[in-house]
């Protein structure tokens, strides 16, 4: 793995692909709707067109012949450029996570997307392979792995033997979770996937009225029939709803399909997708901290979604599919214990403080700006509300009563603990979030403390952590002796760090 | 309690209650000119009424502003303080609002002086510092104290820790 390689040849074709399927509007725009048209914007349309593919393509081959890569001992080695040169090092301990994702496309040439995620800002932030075989993907993640470690031993670079500890140390990776048929339909149900039909047939419906502009009173008039008999009606929903479901439970089958979560003694792996194939990967000390959310009717399910908080970014590409979230519908006591599982490092306490009644006070007398603002909004425009002349008013007071419902559950749901090393947030109105992370992952923190804060002895705590954006968390009005405890629990993670 | 007793002891420099008066000075005189200008051109334009209430609304915002930017600067230069130990960086300022923070020396990446024509006319030197997540800026410090308070910062931060 030490000369300096070109990238995957079908990376060219694939290139081409994305091409097409960004500009295939314009293209049917100007070659097949156009086509009759002679009208200037077509005519030289076409001609921007077809400069526009043949310079990208163009491009495309001359990256493709300058853009080498190379592995060395410690690092990759990434060379571009045509008249400037450009030579790239990046570490391999500065990768945090790994992620692969097969398209379709990757999977008709057998092949493979990879990328390696660092945690530094801007374009160099990832090390990706846009089109690689599988066998090369297993080989270069399996040796950037290797070469990571502090005593390489047997580091050589010759194929069979790395493909040989690759097979060995397969067997040694013990699964977690694997959704069976039951959970899946489960699944399918709380996540309402089914609802996501409603938007689709209402697009669906506008693209049809687009293209063959449906004359309004013959629809109405279709309507009227349908709805003057009840059965006829009661069949269009009985059949709606089926379809919902059907459509839930493919899209969830589909997501979710092929999940598996498993971990050996270094890593933590996450795989999933039926057709288009995401996997995930990331050292379980690279893991900067866990989030456990909740939405409300997980909450009533007892069911939550893990999270894995990585420095470097999770997204590879366009595809924003949540591939650092442990199997999202798991029961609570199971999400716990399969924590201590795959991180034994970390652990989440069950028994959390709540805040005390001077912070009750603070969140219910604090003005609330976004109500001020909005009242003040529909007060102006308060003779160009429909329905009727007192309408801003009750509008004002129903938004009243939701800001006023959300502060009062964020405040029932807020919980805090300092325990050790580790540090633990809860907070939410209707989607609660369970912070947690350790001390030597944190990477600033601060105490705030405003006039009425002071006065009631309340104070609001801070951390911040590596991710991507960077994350902030923390609680507000928490009592000031918990702060101290905060500040010193902090000054505590000296004696956890190694330094260099 | 640490918030309360054992906050970080090194202040500012005195000059930067000045220096801060100087700036909130020319800020407001700014910021009325553009108020007095945008009300002419209201007057002369006869723009839309909600737009001089809103004008009418920013003076009765500014007015006390103006006077609260005449009294912080001193209230301001009292509560900052900021000490620098081995290990970590610690600031505390702020009057309404105090805020504390605490940034370990192996996260900083990079600290600098700088000096804008008030603080030159004074002396004074602000001390920035960088790490992965925020900037931090120590301002109005005597020109020896900041250079060498930057050397001590880039000392201590040059140990790095083994990022796990």
């Amino acid at each position: 793995m030490n000369r300096a390689k070109r990238y995957h040849p079908l990376l060219l074709v694939f290139d081409l692909v994305n091409f097409v399927k960004s500009f295939f509007v314009f293209f049917i725009m100007l070659f097949v709707v156009g086509l009759g048209s002679s009208s200037n914007y077509f005519k030289y349309g076409r001609y921007v067109f077809i400069l526009v593919f043949v310079l990208s393509f163009f491009s495309k081959i001359i990256g493709w012949l300058t853009h080498k890569y190379e592995l060395d001992e410690t690092s990759f080695r990434l060379y571009k450029g045509l008249f400037t040169k450009s030579e790239l090092t990046v570490p391999f301990s500065k990768v945090q996570n790994v992620n692969r994702h097969t398209t379709l496309f990757h999977r008709i040439f057998k092949m493979t997307s990879l990328s390696f995620n660092t945690g530094s800002a801007g374009e160099d932030a990832e090390v990706k392979f846009e089109v690689i075989s599988r066998a090369e993907a297993d080989k270069m993640e399996n040796y950037v792995e290797r070469a990571g470690k502090p005593l390489p031993t047997g580091l050589d670079d010759d194929l069979p033997s790395v493909e040989k500890e690759e097979q060995e140390t397969l067997p040694g990776r013990t699964v977690h979770f694997k959704p069976t048929k039951n959970d899946l339909l489960k699944a399918s149900f709380t996540s309402l996937s089914f609802l996501f039909l409603v938007p689709l047939l209402f697009s669906f419906y506008f693209k049809i009225d687009d293209i063959f502009e449906l004359e309004e009173e013959k629809l109405e008039g279709a309507f009227s029939y349908l709805l003057s008999s009840w059965w006829v009606l009661a069949m269009i929903l009985v059949l709606i709803v089926a379809v919902s479901v059907a459509f839930g439970i493919g899209r969830t089958f589909l997501k979710y399909g092929k999940y598996e979560l498993s971990s050996d003694e270094k890593r933590i792996y996450i795989s999933k997708g039926m057709v288009e194939e995401s996997a995930f990967s990331i050292p379980k000390e690279k893991v900067q901290a866990i989030e456990i959310t909740q939405s409300s009717l997980k909450r009533l399910l007892g069911l939550a979604k893990v999270k894995l908080t990585s420095a470097g970014s999770i997204s590879s590409g366009d595809d924003a599919l949540e591939i650092n979230t442990l199997y999202p519908f798991l029961p609570v006591e199971r999400a716990y214990e399969m924590i201590s599982e795959i991180l034994p490092d970390y652990r989440v306490t069950e028994g959390m403080e709540s805040l005390p009644k001077q912070s009750f006070w603070i969140r219910m007398l604090s003005p609330s700006w976004v109500w001020l603002a909005a009242t003040a909004a529909l007060y102006y425009f308060r003779s160009s509300i429909p329905f009727w002349d007192g309408a801003w008013w009750v509008l004002s007071v129903l938004l009243l009563i939701t800001v006023y419902g959300m502060r009062l559950m964020d405040f029932f749901h807020t919980r805090y603990v300092l325990n050790e090393r580790f540090v633990q947030f809860k907070k939410g109105s209707l989607t609660t979030t369970l912070f947690v992370s350790k001390r030597d992952k944190v990477i600033e923190v601060k105490v705030t403390r405003n006039v009425f804060q002071r006065f009631l002895g309340l104070a609001s705590v801070g951390t911040v952590n590596r991710a991507k954006p960077i994350r902030h968390e923390g609680v507000d009005d928490v009592p000031v002796e918990l702060a101290d405890a905060f500040y010193n629990w902090y000054i505590g993670r000296t004696k956890e760090i190694h330094v260099e | 309690m640490y918030v309360e007793n054992d906050a970080p002891q090194q202040r500012l420099s005195e000059d930067a209650v000045k220096v801060w008066l100087i700036d909130e000075a020319i800020e407001n005189v700014i910021g009325f000119v553009i108020l007095g200008v945008l009300f002419y051109l209201d007057y002369r334009f006869s723009w839309k009424e909600w737009i001089g209430w809103i004008l009418i609304g920013l003076v009765i915002l500014s007015v006390p502003g103006a006077v609260w930017s005449f009294v912080r600067p001193k209230l301001l230069y009292k509560s900052w303080r900021y000490d620098v130990t081995e290990e970590f960086l610690q600031l505390k300022r702020g009057v309404l609002k105090e805020e504390h923070n605490l940034v370990p020396m192996t996260k900083i990446q990079s600290v600098a002086t700088t000096q804008g024509p008030l603080l030159r006319r004074y002396g004074l030197y602000t001390v920035t510092v960088e790490t992965m997540a925020s900037s931090h800026a120590i301002p109005a410090l005597p020109k020896d104290i900041a250079i060498g308070l930057r050397n001590q910062i880039a000392q201590y931060a040059k140990i790095k820790e083994v990022e796990g």
